[in-house]
């Protein structure tokens, strides 16, 4: 059994969300709102990092994500699954991000806009992460919470948890190393998920 | 919501959905606010635990993309609009009011934000726009007659907003609720002489 390694800046995802993803782009090219929403919701977070870490001012970075979403969405239509839709995404990411500095006359990224995605993904990797006190802070208290609530999970649900988030392996592949049924590895995940969103829900709201 | 509902989300944030389970689930979320908080919630919980620190997106940045989403349908339809009174002759043979306006857009309809723009024009199906002098109801006005007059001028004269409308009313069966509620407003703001509107027409499918 081989895991997956994943990155803040990688496109690379949980095994099995490619084909999730592009079912909903389809049916947001057919114009279901919800699926897109969906979409936003999923990579919000991941994005809206990503071009933290690009931007001079990372205060920006909700706005310039928002454009980011609001870009791919108007580009829906030609997107035709030839890539994952988060290596898509990424790629408008940072290249509003990179209109975003050339337009507020900062000091430019060194990188070229036509970089390869792998290329850019090591640019996104060096650039120095800048933020503000308060969303460090409650990055940190995130954190701490998840970490605290996995420790509190009863042991079958945080090993189906952590061998899905933080291996990447499929349900397939948790039903065979915890030797139980599919249905049961989904449902450990699903209890796992609502226990640390109980903990979290106090900082989200 | 029901934990049954829930789990559905969780899978499908694994890619681990059935496909034939996506579209009720995606209808849900789109009414559902306790629904979207949660699957970003998940989403949160797993860049967590793949990539801890960094800004993440805060409450409500969901709403605020699909919220700007809106606002740039609302503007498209205008432009929609506009574009359609230079190709009156597209019209196809009548097979009703909206086959008819839908006829005339073929070229505009293989552009996903050209068809969300016009399906934004359904805000009229679910309203009845009338001025305080007018006596004829808004459905009789042939749509391709408005459309020729819509985009003329910049303060549209009292049947130009009567047809403007009965155009909208055409599109009605192909938009969501929000758009249609955002056309509206969008259509209030821009015509003062519009004074009552009855939700009267039924809502698209």
């Amino acid at each position: 059994m081989k895991s997956r390694e994943h990155g803040d800046d990688d496109a690379g995802l949980p095994a099995g969300t490619e084909q999730s993803d592009l079912e909903l782009v389809r049916r947001a090219q057919r114009n279901e709102r919800g699926a897109f929403d969906l979409l936003v919701l999923k990579y919000q977070h991941k994005v809206v990092k990503l071009v933290a870490r690009l931007l001079r001012d990372p205060t920006e970075a909700e706005d310039v994500a928002q454009e980011a979403f609001v870009k791919a969405y108007r580009a829906l239509g030609s997107f035709r699954g030839d890539s994952a839709f988060y290596t898509w995404l990424y790629r408008i990411a940072v290249n509003t991000a990179r209109n975003s500095i050339a337009s507020r006359q900062r000091r430019p990224l060194d990188y070229e806009a036509d970089l390869s995605e792998s290329e850019q993904n090591n640019v996104a990797a060096r650039l120095k992460h800048d933020d503000t006190p308060e969303a460090a802070a409650l990055s940190e208290e995130i954190r701490v919470t998840v970490n605290q609530a996995i420790e509190q999970l009863p042991e079958d649900l945080r090993t189906a948890i952590v061998l899905r988030e933080v291996e990447g392996l499929s349900y397939e592949e948790i039903a065979d190393a915890m030797d139980c049924p599919v249905g049961t590895v989904r449902s450990r995940i699903f209890r796992a998920r609502e226990a640390i969103d109980r903990a979290l829900k106090p900082l989200l709201d | 919501m029901t934990d049954q509902i829930r789990e559905q989300l969780s899978a499908l944030l694994d890619g681990e959905l059935p496909k034939d389970e996506m579209g009720l689930l995606v209808r849900r979320l789109e009414k559902d606010a306790a629904l979207r908080r949660a699957f970003g919630s998940y989403a949160l919980i797993g860049e967590t635990l793949r990539a801890p620190g960094g800004r993440i997106a805060t409450t409500g940045f969901a709403a605020r993309v699909s919220a700007e989403i809106d606002a740039t349908e609302a503007t498209a339809v205008s432009a929609a609009a506009s574009h359609d009174v230079q190709r009156p002759s597209r019209a196809a043979p009548a097979a009703g009011v909206a086959g008819q306006a839908a006829a005339a857009q073929v070229a505009f309809w293989r552009r996903p934000m050209i068809r969300t723009a016009l399906a934004a024009s359904a805000a009229a199906a679910a309203v009845l726009v009338l001025r305080p002098d007018a006596t004829t109801p808004l459905t009789e006005v042939a749509p391709l007659q408005a459309a020729n007059v819509v985009g003329m001028g910049s303060s549209p004269t009292q049947a130009q907003s009567q047809r403007l409308a009965s155009y909208m009313v055409a599109h009605s069966q192909y938009s969501t609720p929000m758009v249609r509620r955002n056309v509206l407003s969008s259509l209030l703001a821009a015509d003062p002489g519009i004074s009552r509107v009855s939700f009267e027409i039924g809502e698209a499918p």
